[in-house]
């Protein structure tokens, strides 16, 4: 009796986990059919790979989010980590230091951060968002005095490839000389972020180190008396957070062609929106990179179609705050059936 | 139990530990042994010391003194999977169960299945564990469901499995049935009474007077953090056992009850 009951309960509540996804989804469409009606150059080709393309960074820096919050941490220093990968990325260059091992210094620069971050709230015991708000401070300190605030710029064409290029890209040269783009191509950001969530999730999914994550959100204190080494999850996962940081770094900086120092602010606030948008529970033990993706999305078509239509940028401000707040409302609702 | 000749060394010793948070003294100078198809009972009041004694044996906490005897040899435990490799499994009061994942994954859970290429192996841990489940149960059926929609019984069962499939050799169950209905307590006691014939040797702490006499063989009683009786439990009764956990001494007119000495 209490067995039937048991699953009867059960099923209602893996239905509103799917039903949490699904709601997603639906309001991703939504918003795109809205902005379709209200700007008629929303829905384009064009506009679709601007959309993929602007989605990127917030997108890398939501899979190592996704993975924090589910250990029942947040990490509020990626939008400064992020900048200071991009400042050492630049330095190194500027020194003479090739493109690509330019580019791995400082995806390795976030993933120290990320490894700093985790000793710190596993070794010295303070919690989560004290020890990266710290780390946010420094990060972002750290990239300041490095350039003297002042942008980092003549970094090289090749520099820009990462975040300009693409592929299928079809141009025609017109008959006055002119080039004329009939396919933009899909840009490189875009691809990166599939291949990255794809391995995110399959890490969450399939490996060891993704069921230790789950487990840790979940109960911290079952994981460690089941032989779950909590100290090495927790470091582990911040250090993915960081190496992501400083990967979307790599990205938003490719795409200037110039390092910005002050770039990235309030950009963990976007991850974290993605995250929860996405079904992530800030209590942990629950999240999934499919989800933070479409949370990603949600964030990056809202920004994109409130653009075309003209609506102003502290308005937009507003609207996402209220939808960041709602998506924790209906899954509040959803912890509570 | 009746021959009084020199007994086999026990499986598990403990001797003269000591435990303390600063200046609290939660265990002092307390020694328990073990052995092999016996249920030992530890009882004592809440704060007694007989759970942090427990979770020192189980790994979970380290003593501040003492030392710790699996069949004669000495060893060092510094985390639960130490104690593990000698064989020492325990199931927690409040579980230890990861509330989002599911009975396999509980049950493996910091010992995962993988396959060749370092993937989670979920197959094999799913039918392991089904085969693990119905063994204990018959009728446990949802096992897909994440364990916070179980019932206590299950969640019970998914820790007690957990224990015994990694063949244990000492059991630690810290009040296995505190939060279980009748027909669950007395299949956990049926349970624990089959372990006992395969040759466990079990610890058992439990609040529940009837309980400690159907099962256990002794019981240690401990009193702030010392153990102020170790008996057969042939050599007392219930009041005995009580006037110990609540003054830490025997009836004045006591004499050992048992008739086989």
């Amino acid at each position: 009796m209490s067995d039937l009951q048991a699953q009867r309960i059960s099923r209602l509540r893996l239905g509103g986990a799917a039903l949490h996804k699904l709601s997603a989804v639906a309001t991703l469409l939504l918003l795109v059919m809205a902005f379709s009606f209200s700007s008629p150059a929303f829905l384009s080709v064009n506009n679709g790979l601007t959309v993929l393309l602007q989605t990127a960074v917030i997108g890398l820096l939501a899979i190592g989010m996704t993975m924090v919050i589910i250990t029942g941490g947040i990490d509020l220093s990626v939008g400064s980590v992020l900048a200071l990968s991009g400042v050492i990325t630049g330095l190194a260059i500027k020194a003479g230091l090739p493109v690509l091992p330019g580019m791995a210094l400082g995806v390795l620069t976030g993933a120290l951060c990320g490894a700093v971050n985790g000793l710190v709230i596993t070794r010295m015991r303070i919690t989560p968002f004290v020890a990266t708000l710290g780390m946010m401070m420094i990060a972002r300190g750290l990239a300041l005095q490095l350039t003297g605030a002042a942008p980092i710029s003549r970094l090289g064409e090749s520099f820009g490839l990462l975040g300009n290029g693409s592929f299928f890209r079809v141009v025609e040269t017109q008959a006055n000389g002119f080039p004329k783009v009939i396919f933009p191509g899909i840009p490189y950001p875009a691809v990166l972020l599939l291949v990255v969530a794809l391995f995110g999730s399959y890490v969450l999914t399939r490996r060891q180190v993704g069921r230790h994550i789950l487990a840790v959100g979940s109960n911290e204190e079952a994981a460690r008396l089941s032989g779950v080494n909590v100290a090495r999850t927790k470091i582990w996962a911040y250090t993915a957070s960081g190496a992501l940081a400083g990967l979307s770094g790599m990205v938003l900086m490719s795409r200037l062609v110039t390092v910005q120092p002050n770039e990235g602010v309030m950009y963990e606030l976007d991850a974290i929106a993605a995250a929860v948008i996405g079904g992530a529970s800030l209590m942990g033990g629950v999240g999934s990179i499919s989800g933070s993706m479409i949370g990603a999305f949600i964030i990056g078509v809202l920004r994109n179609g409130l653009n075309m239509a003209g609506t102003s940028a502290f308005i937009q401000q507003i609207i996402i705050g209220i939808v960041v707040i709602g998506a924790v409302f209906i899954d509040q609702i959803r912890n509570r059936n | 139990m009746i021959d009084t000749v020199a007994r086999p060394t026990p499986m598990v010793e403990m001797s003269r530990i000591y435990k303390h948070f600063g200046g609290l003294h939660a265990v002092e100078d307390v020694s328990v042994d073990l052995y092999p198809g016996e249920v030992v009972g530890v009882l004592g009041h809440n704060g007694a010391g007989k759970s942090c004694l427990m979770q020192i044996l189980s790994g979970a906490l380290a003593a501040s003194d003492g030392q710790i005897f699996v069949n004669g040899e000495e060893i060092t435990l510094t985390s639960p999977q130490d104690a593990r490799k000698y064989g020492i499994e325990t199931i927690y009061q409040t579980l230890a169960l990861a509330n989002h994942l599911d009975a396999a994954a509980n049950l493996f859970l910091g010992r995962e299945l993988k396959t060749r290429f370092g993937n989670l192996d979920d197959a094999r841990m799913f039918a392991e564990a089904k085969a693990a489940l119905r063994q204990l149960n018959p009728n446990f059926t949802n096992l897909k469901d994440p364990v916070s929609c179980l019932s206590g019984g299950q969640r019970q069962v998914i820790a007690i499995a957990r224990a015994i499939y990694f063949q244990a050799k000492v059991l630690i169950m810290d009040e296995p049935t505190a939060a279980l209905g009748p027909s669950e307590t007395a299949m956990v006691s049926n349970l624990t009474l089959r372990l006992k014939d395969e040759g466990i040797g079990i610890f058992l702490i439990s609040h529940d007077m009837h309980d400690v006499f159907d099962l256990c063989d002794r019981v240690v009683v401990m009193n702030k953090g010392r153990n102020v009786g170790s008996f057969r439990i042939e050599d007392v009764n219930k009041d005995d056992v009580l006037s110990l956990i609540i003054k830490g001494t025997l009836p004045d007119d006591w004499t050992p009850r048992g008739t086989t000495k």
